[in-house]
C-alpha cells in the first residue's frame, strides 16, 4: 500500500515545489520589470532636486555646505542607481534557477506518471481534407501577404534614391548648407565651394543637341544664376570671388556697359556665356540675350503673333510696368512671360521653340510674379484676381503638366524651388497662406496661414525654416517639419516689394523705405537696423559671406552677413536701379534704369 | 578502472589548458592604467575566440552530430537524444553564449558570397555545412539534439497542443520570409538580423536588451503549450534543413518494421510532423488535379513577377535599416528639423571629416543593391508559395504513419508509442 502511494506522494510533492518555484518566478519577473523601468525612467544626475542644488550652488560658488550636500546627494542618487541594476541581475540569476526547479520538478513528474499510450477518441482525419485545408490557407496567407505589401508598395514613396543622387551631384545642397552651418557657424553661402570663379570669362553655353531634352543638374544650376534671385530663387549665391567695388561713373571694375532697347524691371539671368532680360511696351515685347563676355547683343527676339494674345494692352502699374517678371532658363531654352499673359519659350539662338498665351490677366498692378523651373518643368505662378493658379509646362513642349488651384487672394511674389533636405519643394506665398507643392506633381505638401494684404515679396528659406513677409501684415517665420508651425513672428519692420534672404543664422530684411533688419533666424532676435535712407526695391542677395543690397539711386550696399551690421563697400553704379543683381562666372549683372552692366574683377 | 579515472583526469586536465588558452587570446594587448580606480567594465560581446578552441566547438559540433545521429538511428533513443540536447544546452548554450551558431552562419556565408573583402572565420562555414550534410543524410538529428535553441523549447514543451492545418500553413510560411530577409541584409552588409533578434542569447549571456528579454521569455512561455515555436515558426535555418531532409535516405521510421495502423502514434508528435495516412482514394479526378497544375504552373511565374514588383517597391524602407543609408537620410533630414536632439551618428560623422557626397554615393549604391535585392526576395516570396501550393497538389500519398521528413525534428518521441519491437 504505502510503495503504491509512494510515486503519488513524490508527485504531489514535486507538484507543490513545481508550483511555490512558479510562483515565485512570476513574482521575480513583475519585480524584475518594474526595476527596470525605474531604472530606465531615472536620471539621477539631472533629477529636480540636484539641479535646485546646482542652481543654489551657481549662486553661492563659495557655499562649501551646498557643495557638500551635493555630492552627498550624488553618491546616494548613484548608489540608488547600481543598487537597482544589481536588483536587476540578481534577480535573473534567481529567476533562472527557480525556472529550473521548476523545469526539474516537471520533467520528473513526466517521468513518474509516464502512461502506456492511448489510441485518439476522434476519428483520424482525412488525408485528403487535411491536405485541401492546408493548401487553401496557405493560399489565404499569400494573398493576406501580397495585400499588406502592395498596400505598404503604395504608401511608400521611393524618393530617397532620386533625393541623394541628384544632392550627391551638388556641392552646394541643401543638406550640404544645413549640416556644414551647422558644425562650422558660416553662412549657408559660404559653405558652398565654388566651382566657378576663375577669370570671369565663360564658355559657349549651347548644349549639345541629344541634350536638349535634358534638364540641368543642380551643380550647373548653381554655377549660374538661371532666374530671379539666383539658383531656386532663394536670393543665395552658390559660387565666390565677386568683386565688393566698383564705380559707374569712373568705370573701376566696369567691365562692359551695354543699352538695354526696351524698359522693363526684370532682373537678368545668366547661363554660361550668355545673359538674357526682357523688355516692353505697351505694344511690343522683346527677349534680349547678351554676351557674358563682350557685353554684345547677340540676338533679341519680338514675341508677338501669340494665338489667344489680347490686342487690347494690360493697365499696369508704372512701378511695375509690361515685363516686371524675371525670365527663366534651363541651359537649353530661356521662357519670358509678359503683362499681358504671353508666355514664350526660345532656344539659345533667339528662336521661338513653343509660345502661348495664359489669358489676360486681371493685375491691377500687373502681372509680375518671376517664373521658376524644376528639372525640366516650368512653374508659372499666376494668382490673378478672382483665379489663382500654380502651373508647370514641359519646358520641350510647352504642354500642361499639372496645374493647381490656389484659393488666395492676388499676388506679385514669385515661387522658390527649395530642397529641405526630405525633398524638392515649390513654396509660394499669397494672402493668406504659404503653400509647398510638389514640383514633380502640383500636389500640395502643406500650408501655413501667416500672411495677408497684396503680397509682393517672395519667400525666404534657410534650414528648416521659411520666412514671410508682407506690409501691413507680419513678418512670420515657419519652422517646417511634421507639421509645419510658428518659429516666431514680428511686424516691427515689414516689405512691400524686396524679399528677405536667410541663412542658416540670421535673416535679413529690407523694406522698400530703405531699412535694413538682421534677425536670429531661429528666435526672431533683432540684432540690428540700419537705414540706408534710400529705398530700395530690389532684393537682396547673399554671396561671398555678405549682402548685396541695391537702392534705387544704384547704389550697391554691400555689408556682411553678420549678427552686427559691418559695411563692406557701397559701390555705385552711376543709374538708378530696380533690378536684383544676377551673380554668376565671378561677375555681377546688374541691370540698370537704361543699361546693363557687368561688373567684374 | 584505475586507468579509466586517470584517462578521465587527464582528458579534463587538457580541457582546463585549453580553455584557459582564451585569456592569453583576449589579452594581447595591455589595458590603459587608470589612477582614479576606474574599474573596466565587463566586455558584453563574446571575446575573440582562439583558434584552438575554434577547432574544438567544430570537433563537437561534429561529435554531437555523431552521436545524436546514431542515438536517433541506431539506439532510437529518445532518453539519449535528451541527455544530448542537455549536453549542447550546456555547451553551445550556456558555454559559448549562443556564438557561433547554425542559424547565424547563414549570415555569414551569405556574406562571404557577396562581399570578397570578408574573411569567413572556418567555424562558420562547418557550422553551416556540417549540419545540412547530416540532414540530407539521416534527417534533422542536429535540430533533436545538437541545436541549444531546439533543446531550451524541448524542455519546457510540458503540455503541446496540436495546432491544426490552418495554423501550421499560415505560421509555417514565416521561416521563409525571415530567411528571405537575413540573407537580404547580409548580403548587403546590413546587418546580421538572425544574431540582433536572438530571442534566447539574453538567457546565454544573461545580458540583452529588455525587449529581447521579454521576447525570449514569451517564446518560451508558449512554449509550454506550442512545442518549439521558434523552431517551427521562425527558423530560417530550418528552412534549409526542411529542404534537406526531405532527400534523406536514413531519416527516422516511427515503427521499426511494418505499420500495423494502431493509431497510437496519431498523437504522439508535438510538433505536428507526422503523416496520417491517406485511407481512402483521391477525391479528386485526373481532369480537375490536371487543371490545378495546369494553374500553378501558370501561377508561380506570376507570383514571382508579383512578389518581386511588390519587394522592388518595398526597398527604400527596407534599406533604412542599413547605416550607409540611415545617415544619409539624417543629413537630409537634420534631427533638428524634427526637434529631436543630434544623433551619435551624425556628431561621428561630422567629426570624421568625411565628404557628405560620398556618404550620399554609398547610400545610393546600398539602395540600387536593395532595389534588386527586393525583386530577388520577393520573387522569392512569391516562389515559395507557389511551391507550398503546388506541394499541396501534388502529393505523394502513403498508407503507413510516417514522420513528415521535412518538418520531423527526429526528437524519437513518437518511437516510443510504436507497440512494434
Amino acid at each position: 500500500m504505502n510503495k503504491q502511494n509512494s510515486p503519488g506522494k513524490t508527485i504531489s510533492l514535486l507538484q507543490s515545489i513545481a508550483f511555490a518555484g512558479a510562483m515565485l518566478a512570476f513574482v521575480l519577473c513583475i519585480l524584475i520589470s518594474v526595476n527596470y523601468f525605474q531604472v530606465k525612467k531615472s536620471d539621477p544626475l539631472n533629477s529636480p532636486a540636484m539641479k535646485t542644488m546646482i542652481e543654489r550652488f551657481r549662486n553661492n560658488p563659495d557655499d562649501e555646505q551646498i557643495k557638500s550636500e551635493i555630492r552627498e546627494f550624488d553618491l546616494l542618487a548613484r548608489k540608488a542607481f547600481f543598487t537597482n541594476q544589481w536588483q536587476i541581475r540578481t534577480g535573473g540569476t534567481l529567476l533562472l534557477f527557480s525556472v529550473l526547479i521548476v523545469i526539474i520538478c516537471l520533467k520528473t513528474i513526466e517521468l513518474l506518471s509516464a502512461k502506456l499510450p492511448l489510441m485518439p477518441d476522434t476519428a483520424t482525419t482525412n488525408f485528403w481534407d487535411s491536405r485541401t485545408l492546408n493548401r487553401k490557407w496557405v493560399a489565404y496567407s499569400g494573398i493576406f501577404l501580397v495585400c499588406v505589401s502592395l498596400i505598404f508598395a503604395f504608401l511608400t514613396h521611393n524618393e530617397l534614391g532620386k533625393t541623394l543622387e541628384l544632392t550627391g551631384k551638388t556641392p552646394g545642397s541643401a543638406a550640404d548648407s544645413n549640416l556644414l552651418s551647422k558644425s562650422t557657424g558660416a553662412s549657408t553661402a559660404d559653405s558652398i565651394s565654388a566651382s566657378d570663379s576663375g577669370s570671369g570669362v565663360r564658355q559657349d553655353s549651347l548644349p549639345a543637341a541629344s541634350s536638349l531634352d535634358a534638364y540641368p543638374t543642380q551643380q550647373e544650376i548653381n554655377s549660374n544664376s538661371a532666374s530671379f534671385r539666383g539658383p531656386g530663387g532663394n536670393g543665395i549665391v552658390y559660387q565666390r570671388g565677386f568683386p565688393s567695388s566698383w564705380d559707374g561713373r569712373s568705370g573701376k571694375n566696369i567691365k562692359w556697359k551695354t543699352a538695354v532697347p526696351l524698359p522693363g524691371y526684370n532682373s537678368p539671368v545668366v547661363w554660361n556665356d550668355k545673359i538674357f532680360l526682357s523688355g516692353a511696351s505697351a505694344s511690343k515685347r522683346e527677349v534680349y540675350c547678351f554676351d557674358f563676355n563682350t557685353g554684345k547683343i547677340l540676338w533679341h527676339t519680338v514675341v508677338d503673333k501669340i494665338p489667344g494674345s489680347s490686342a487690347t494692352a494690360p493697365k499696369v502699374n508704372g512701378e511695375t510696368g509690361f515685363s516686371a517678371p524675371t525670365l527663366t532658363t534651363d541651359g537649353r531654352r530661356v521662357y519670358a512671360i509678359f503683362a499681358n499673359g504671353d508666355l514664350v519659350a526660345l532656344d539659345y539662338a533667339g528662336k521661338q521653340v513653343w509660345a502661348k498665351n495664359l489669358g489676360l490677366p486681371k493685375n491691377h498692378y500687373g502681372h509680375s510674379s518671376s517664373l521658376a523651373m524644376f528639372h525640366d518643368l516650368l512653374i508659372v505662378q499666376f494668382d490673378q484676381s478672382g483665379s489663382a493658379n500654380v502651373l508647370a509646362l514641359s519646358g520641350t513642349t510647352g504642354k500642361e503638366v499639372w496645374k493647381t488651384s490656389r484659393d488666395v487672394k492676388i499676388s506679385w511674389s514669385s515661387p522658390i524651388i527649395v530642397n529641405t533636405g526630405k525633398q524638392t519643394e515649390a513654396m509660394l506665398v499669397a494672402e493668406p497662406f504659404v503653400i509647398s507643392y510638389n514640383p514633380s506633381t502640383g500636389k500640395e505638401l502643406w500650408r501655413f496661414n501667416c500672411i495677408s494684404g497684396e503680397v509682393g515679396p517672395s519667400l525666404a528659406y534657410a534650414d528648416g525654416v521659411v520666412f514671410s513677409v508682407n506690409d501691413y501684415s507680419k513678418l512670420a517665420a515657419v519652422q517646417l517639419g511634421a507639421s509645419p508651425k510658428l518659429l516666431w513672428e514680428s511686424d516691427e519692420y515689414l516689405s512691400d516689394i524686396p524679399s528677405p534672404v536667410a541663412t542658416s543664422k540670421y535673416l535679413f530684411l529690407p523694406t522698400s523705405y530703405g531699412m535694413m533688419a538682421c534677425y536670429d533666424a531661429k528666435t526672431g532676435t533683432k540684432y540690428w537696423e540700419h537705414d540706408f535712407a534710400t529705398p530700395t526695391y530690389a532684393s537682396p542677395v547673399l554671396a561671398d559671406g555678405n549682402i548685396f543690397q541695391m537702392d534705387k539711386k544704384g547704389v550697391m550696399h554691400i555689408f556682411k552677413a553678420d549678427k552686427t551690421y559691418i559695411s563692406v563697400n557701397d559701390s555705385p553704379l552711376g543709374e538708378s536701379s530696380v533690378c536684383t543683381p544676377a551673380f554668376a562666372g565671378g561677375r555681377i549683372i546688374i541691370r540698370g534704369d537704361k543699361n546693363l552692366y557687368c561688373i567684374g574683377k | 578502472m584505475v586507468m579509466k579515472r586517470f584517462l578521465a583526469l587527464v582528458f579534463l586536465v587538457f580541457l582546463f589548458s585549453v580553455q584557459s588558452l582564451s585569456v592569453f587570446g583576449i589579452q594581447r594587448f595591455p589595458k590603459p592604467e587608470f589612477e582614479s580606480g576606474y574599474i573596466q567594465p565587463e566586455t558584453l560581446m563574446p571575446a575573440p575566440r582562439a583558434e584552438m578552441l575554434a577547432l574544438l566547438d567544430i570537433a563537437v559540433l561534429i561529435l554531437s552530430l555523431s552521436v545524436v545521429t546514431w542515438l536517433v538511428l541506431k539506439k532510437r533513443s529518445r532518453k539519449g537524444v535528451f541527455w544530448m540536447s542537455l549536453f549542447s544546452l550546456a555547451y553551445f548554450g550556456f558555454y559559448r553564449e549562443g556564438c557561433i551558431c547554425s542559424i547565424g552562419s547563414i549570415q555569414n556565408v551569405t556574406l562571404a558570397l557577396f562581399d570578397t573583402s570578408y574573411v569567413i572565420p572556418l567555424t562558420a562555414i562547418v557550422f553551416f555545412i556540417a549540419p545540412l550534410v547530416y540532414t540530407l543524410f539521416f534527417g534533422r538529428t542536429f535540430c533533436a539534439g545538437v541545436c541549444p535553441f531546439g533543446a531550451l523549447q524541448d524542455l519546457v514543451a510540458f503540455s503541446p497542443q496540436k495546432l491544426g492545418s490552418r495554423i501550421n500553413a499560415v505560421l509555417g510560411v514565416i521561416p521563409y520570409i525571415y530567411l528571405g530577409l537575413a540573407v537580404l541584409y547580409a548580403a548587403t552588409g546590413t546587418d546580421f538580423i538572425i544574431c540582433r533578434y536572438d530571442p534566447f542569447v539574453g538567457i546565454w549571456r544573461f545580458n540583452a536588451s529588455f525587449g529581447m528579454f521579454v521576447f525570449g521569455g514569451l517564446l518560451l512561455v508558449t512554449g509550454i503549450f506550442i512545442a518549439r515555436p521558434y523552431c517551427r515558426f521562425l527558423c530560417p535555418y530550418g528552412v534549409l534543413l526542411n529542404w534537406s531532409s526531405r532527400f534523406s535516405r536514413k531519416h527516422i521510421t516511427i515503427t521499426p518494421a511494418g505499420c500495423i495502423q494502431c493509431r497510437l502514434c496519431e498523437n504522439s508528435c508535438p510538433y505536428d510532423a507526422i503523416d496520417i495516412p491517406a485511407t481512402s482514394k483521391n477525391p479528386e479526378d485526373k481532369r480537375t488535379m490536371g487543371r490545378k497544375l495546369i494553374f500553378i504552373t501558370v501561377l508561380i511565374p506570376l507570383l514571382i513577377f508579383a512578389g518581386g514588383w511588390t519587394g522592388s517597391k518595398l526597398h527604400e524602407p527596407l534599406a533604412g535599416v542599413n547605416a550607409k543609408v540611415r545617415l544619409a537620410k539624417q543629413i537630409l533630414n537634420p534631427p533638428k528639423d524634427t526637434g529631436k536632439p543630434e544623433t551619435f551618428e551624425i556628431q561621428a560623422f561630422k567629426s570624421s571629416g568625411k565628404p557628405q557626397k560620398q556618404v550620399f554615393d554609398e547610400a545610393s549604391l546600398v539602395l540600387k543593391k536593395f532595389y534588386l535585392g527586393g525583386w530577388i526576395l520577393g520573387g522569392f516570396i512569391g516562389l515559395v508559395f507557389g511551391g507550398l501550393i503546388a506541394g499541396r497538389i501534388i502529393t505523394r500519398h502513403h498508407a503507413d504513419y510516417v514522420p513528415n521528413k521535412g518538418n520531423c525534428f527526429s526528437c524519437v518521441r513518437c518511437v516510443d508509442y510504436c507497440p512494434v519491437k
